[in-house]
């Protein structure tokens, strides 16, 4: 088939949006991090690499860093094992499947900030939903201050992300399922071959370009977390669920920008080498069809 | 490609002018700021005098959403009467209360006027010098307010930002006299008898102690109120002077420390509610209201919650107030002095918003405030109508034995405390919750440039 080629010059403008609103605050954001910009001071002065050195001194970002890797770990495995189950169950012929389509995916489209408001109220420790219908099904010894107790607040956060989350990763795997040809698995399943063997043989293998999507955007997207874990906990108690971003903005909050910045430059880094390596790897595996 | 050349030019250009018109902007903090900065002369014309003349106005008045605004609305309402200017109040969230101000003033979002908590460090934060009204040779105003908040107020410099307007406030030990009766026990003689009262409480199933450690700020009012009775008296205020300097670190003070241990004593005493972390505020309120809890260690906020939940009468005859006794003694009060209005120079009703905090403090205006929000007058001859437990304060101070809030007296704040108690709480580690205390206070002196902490 004959490629045809346009001019480069379509691409300007926008290659022009994406340099002015993206590389030129980026690489500005950069300077800035090896300055000691703060809201306290008259002038910015270069500090070269203090604000870094100081960085890997502060035992709080230890913590930020843990938290971050476990709530990306689990949300991103929780909410695609999520999303792929519901895509399977929602691929078939059942009754009212657009509905629960647009029920599983609405969450995604509401505002985090508003689904964190609405947890806090369903993980209160007398009120809420969930200690009392632990309480109603007799397992009330499993009931739980979900967002103080040190030992789960994280999870219950996790837990509240992958319910938010978990809709949009199933519309891209029904996405992927649209293009694995029909023949395919009707002719194995012809051929004798159980739910399960189609699955692992010919499903799963063809579902790797959707794989590749969603376990990148949702590792990018929990590494990245903000809201959630403001409004449920404020990184706490204490600093138990502290992550990159409520580190950086209690750092912005105290004028000290340019070490906030070095912060946040730390993150794009850590999401650098983190998804860098998941992408190849998930990419050599992606088959032709 | 030949074509590209001059429209690849153009971008390159428009992309060079404008990122360097952002660089230019952000390259100094406060350069704009500066340029006309100097504070609106006293000699300006007031609104008032021009009131024939002048179209009425509605001025802006921020408040936190946690300062009752009900005695405001009142005085507003008078003045609307009196000028025809209406004022307009934003109440903004209290734990944000702060931040949001520095956002509002540099984005240049300036109110016309403002209530912020006392003391001189905010004028650091605000950058007082160049962003407010300055107002320490206003004799007219300073006569009306008794001399030592006027002390309190005025900068090294002798430069005063803040006009103070409300009550003198009080921390310490609230409890219920009803549980006190009950059990057969007074006000502690010293620590040890607060203890030995404590434990009897328990004995009879009540709830000694309770600690909102979920709302992360209550915990904090145990050392606040304990410092007066306990480490002022052994590091006296040039001990606290050093501590501005940062001649001294809050680590190698043993009389903090031992604060620390003290409140890890109670909670290893079961002194305090089940679940400790869930505590909250409100819960407190209800629990002491009811004689299920019988004290707190707690800001005088509370009175007027509890009014609100249990009415006048209980605060009137069922709570009582004792500051944190010290090894020896029953202790000193801890006193707090009240919230600052202040005027930015940009406001765009910059003098009718001086015009009204001069109404604001006229003798019939202050009187009024206090028979809406009885409290101790920080206004000469004014009269209030106090609760007990305010009089027991107002005891305190005229006996001597009252000293202001440490943190008032500091410029550097006791950065993220909260959350190293909530910690605290969790891990019960003295020494680590000491250091990490200690530390944050030196960040927070660096953040703010002060002398002594680069």
């Amino acid at each position: 088939m004959e490629k045809r080629k346009y001019p480069l010059y379509f691409s300007f403008p926008a290659l022009a949006i994406f340099l002015l609103f993206f590389l030129t605050p980026t690489l500005i954001g950069f300077y800035f991090s090896f300055t000691d910009w703060n809201i306290n001071a008259d002038t910015i002065r270069f500090t070269g690499l203090d604000n870094y050195r100081e960085l890997f001194r502060e035992p709080r970002l230890k913590t930020a860093l843990t938290n971050t890797l476990i709530f990306a770990a689990c949300v991103t495995v929780l909410q695609n094992v999520c999303g792929l189950g519901l895509a399977l169950i929602l691929n078939e012929a059942l009754k009212l499947r657009n509905l629960l389509r647009m029920v599983f995916f609405m969450p995604y489209v509401i505002s985090p900030l508003v689904i964190g408001y609405i947890f806090r109220a369903i993980y209160h420790p007398e009120n809420g939903v969930v200690n009392h219908l632990l309480q109603t099904f007799g397992l009330g010894f499993l009931a739980h201050d979900w967002l103080n107790d040190p030992k789960i607040a994280l999870y219950s956060v996790i837990g509240t992300d992958v319910w938010r989350v978990a809709g949009f990763s199933m519309v891209v795997y029904l996405a992927g399922l649209q293009f694995i040809p029909k023949d395919l698995t009707e002719s194995s399943a012809i051929d004798g071959a159980g739910y399960w063997s189609r699955f692992r043989s010919i499903i799963f293998p063809l579902l790797a370009p959707a794989f590749t999507v969603n376990v990148l955007l949702s590792m990018i997207g929990s590494m990245k977390v903000f809201e959630m874990v403001y409004v449920l906990t404020e990184g706490g108690p204490g600093y138990t669920t502290e992550v990159f971003f409520t580190y950086i903005r209690s750092m912005f909050s105290t004028g000290q920008f340019g070490y906030a910045t070095a912060v946040n430059l730390m993150l794009f880094v850590l999401v650098t080498v983190v998804g860098v390596p998941v992408l190849l790897a998930m990419k050599k595996r992606e088959v032709e069809m | 490609m030949k074509n590209n050349k001059p429209a690849l030019a153009l971008v390159t250009l428009s992309i060079a002018a404008l990122a360097a018109a952002g660089c230019g902007n952000s390259m100094s903090n406060s350069s704009s700021g500066k340029s006309d900065s100097s504070p609106a002369p006293s000699t300006a014309p007031s609104s008032s005098s021009a009131a024939g003349k002048k179209e009425p106005v509605t001025l802006t008045f921020v408040i936190s959403n946690t300062v009752d605004a009900a005695p405001y609305n009142k005085i507003f309402a008078e003045y609307e009467k009196k000028t025809g200017n209406k004022v307009e109040l934003q109440a903004l969230p209290g734990g944000d209360f702060d931040n949001m101000m520095k956002t509002r003033f540099s984005t240049g979002d300036f109110p016309d006027l403002f209530l912020m908590q006392p003391g001189t460090k905010q004028n650091v934060k605000l950058r007082a010098e160049e962003t407010l009204k300055e107002w320490s040779g206003d004799s007219a105003v300073w006569s009306r307010i008794i001399p030592s908040m006027k002390e309190f107020q005025t900068t090294t410099t002798g430069k005063i930002y803040g006009v103070p307007f409300g009550s003198i406030g009080a921390y310490g030990v609230f409890y219920n006299k009803d549980v006190f009766a009950k059990v057969g026990v007074q006000p502690p003689k010293n620590y040890d008898d607060l203890i030995e009262s404590a434990k009897k409480i328990k004995a009879a199933g009540i709830t000694p102690f309770y600690e909102g450690v979920k709302d992360s700020w209550p915990p904090q009012i145990f050392y606040f109120t304990g410092w007066v009775s306990n480490v002022d008296p052994a590091i006296k205020d040039a001990g606290v002077q050093k501590l501005e300097n940062n001649q001294m670190k809050l680590a190698d003070i043993p009389e903090l420390k031992d604060l620390f241990m003290k409140q890890k004593q109670i909670k290893d005493l079961g002194l305090y509610q089940n679940n400790v972390l869930a505590g909250t505020y409100d819960e407190m309120q209800n629990l002491m209201g009811d004689g299920k809890v019988a004290m707190a260690f707690m800001l005088d906020g509370i009175i007027p919650q509890l009014e609100k939940k249990f009415g006048k009468p209980f605060v009137t005859d069922k709570l009582g107030f004792f500051p944190f006794p010290s090894n020896t003694d029953a202790g000193t009060a801890l006193m707090t002095p009240p919230n600052q209005l202040m005027i930015p120079t940009k406001a765009k009703h910059a003098a009718e918003a001086a015009d009204l905090i001069r109404f604001m403090i006229s003798p019939e205006m202050v009187n009024l405030y206090y028979q809406t929000q009885p409290g101790i007058p920080i206004f000469q001859n004014a009269t209030s109508d106090l609760y007990p437990v305010q009089k027991t304060v107002k005891e305190f101070i005229d006996a001597g034995k009252a000293k202001v809030n440490v943190q008032n007296r500091l410029t550097p704040t006791f950065a993220d405390f909260q959350k190293t108690l909530q910690t605290f709480f969790i891990d019960g580690d003295v020494d680590k919750a000491l250091k990490e205390f200690s530390t944050n206070y030196e960040k927070d002196g660096k953040a703010k440039l002060l002398p002594g902490f680069q």
